[in-house]
């Protein structure tokens, strides 16, 4: 093998592994549970054009093995564990995905939407709408607390 | 509408940048002494799974016709390790079918499904020629990218030869597929074989059933042809594979 070629190998393996490892802070995290061979929700809402993270909750005594053609995804999620499956990016639509061993009770779909339709799962977003209104009952509380 | 079009020529170009990446690898390297043309891995391992698996090879060219089969028992032993042992059957120069050696491989997932940019992995296999002093070891980079509804698979596989009845020696090879994931059944795709004295490209196709549990059967049959000025150069590749 020529020095040329080794030197070759080793840049592109290096570029592949630089490309495939590079950090894809944010992503958007949802979750599902899988009880009595059911998942909950049964349907989940994902951004378009993004990478997410989907955990999934078994919370069967039995081993589950999420799978989806359309999704292009097979994972074992073992009983009272969570598995984590990540999913994207993808364009709109709608992609099934089912349990393999229990396929006629575990079925779910991924629906896909434009981002602005998306619930914003962000966790900066979701303390503001949360924290606003406690910080506010709270000032009121002191108020009444301070005039009586 | 522009966008989509930028998108799809940066693809494009992406590929080609892949392929002329690993074509100019392999055009000063050694082929394994064996046929290139086998399989293309996939870096995915899943947990509690067990395979029976056939293969053949029927390899036509000027000087006549060569057969290979091999037949496999594979299990994971770990959520991300598979391992698999062969006995592979080839037929000889008269015409007879027999042993020809023996092989245990190890797959290791080493990235979950879509957790980076690509997927990787890694495999490591072993092989003795029956009645001869041969050893091979290979060991193998798994590559995977999805592209919408295609997928495409590179192996880079660095082949050590040694033993009394050969000449001790490193050897690389490379395999490519370009798969349209259209049906579960029915998975059309184009692959590459490049080696030493040997090139090779022709269509694929491939698919799953599924059946209860983890129950599943996966067959391939590819028709590939060799790029190396001989007149008559074919080779027909089949596989079935029982994942229970």
């Amino acid at each position: 093998m020529s020095l040329f070629s080794v030197k070759l190998m080793q840049s592109v393996i290096v570029f592949f592994a630089l490309l495939s490892f590079a950090s894809l802070a944010n992503r958007p995290e949802f979750e599902v549970e899988l009880k009595n061979h059911l998942f909950y929700p049964a349907e989940i809402e994902i951004p378009a054009n993004t990478k997410v993270k989907l955990v999934i909750y078994n919370r069967d005594t039995t081993p589950e093995e999420f799978d989806s053609f359309d999704l292009n995804r097979e994972k074992v999620i073992f009983p009272q564990k969570k598995s984590v499956i990540f999913i994207g990016p993808l364009p709109p639509g709608r992609y099934k995905f089912f349990g393999e061993f229990n396929p006629n009770s575990a079925q779910g779909t991924i629906i896909v939407v434009p981002k602005k339709s998306v619930a914003d799962t962000n966790i900066e977003t979701l303390a503001l709408v949360y924290t606003a209104p406690l910080a506010a009952n709270s000032l009121l509380l002191k108020e009444v607390l301070h005039v009586n | 509408m522009n966008f989509l079009i930028f998108k799809k020529l940066t693809r494009f170009s992406f590929l080609l940048l892949i392929l002329s990446a690993f074509s100019a690898l392999t055009c000063q390297v050694a082929l394994a002494d064996g046929v290139v043309v086998d399989k293309v891995y996939h870096p995915y391992v899943l947990p509690n799974e067990q395979e029976f698996e056939w293969r053949m090879l029927s390899h036509q060219n000027d000087a006549g016709n060569s057969l290979g089969q091999r037949i496999a028992y594979g299990k994971s032993i770990t959520d991300n390790v598979m391992i698999e042992f062969y006995i592979v059957g080839e037929r000889d120069k008269d015409g007879d079918f027999g042993l020809s050696a023996y092989e245990v491989e190890t797959r290791w997932m080493m990235t979950d499904q879509g957790e980076y940019w690509a997927d990787w992995g890694l495999s490591l296999e072993v092989e003795k020629v029956h009645e001869l002093d041969i050893w091979e070891v290979t060991t193998g980079l798994l590559f995977e990218k999805e592209f919408g509804r295609d997928s495409l698979a590179l192996n880079a596989f660095l082949i050590y030869e040694s033993g009394s009845d050969i000449k001790n020696e490193f050897e690389t090879e490379f395999r490519l597929q370009y798969r349209y994931r259209w049906l579960p059944q029915v998975q059309p795709a184009i692959e590459i074989y490049i080696g030493q004295d040997y090139t090779g490209i022709g269509p694929t196709f491939m698919g799953i059933q599924r059946f209860d549990g983890q129950k599943q059967l996966k067959w391939e049959l590819g028709f590939i042809t060799g790029l190396n000025g001989d007149d008559k150069d074919h080779i027909l590749r089949a596989s079935i594979e029982y994942e229970f």
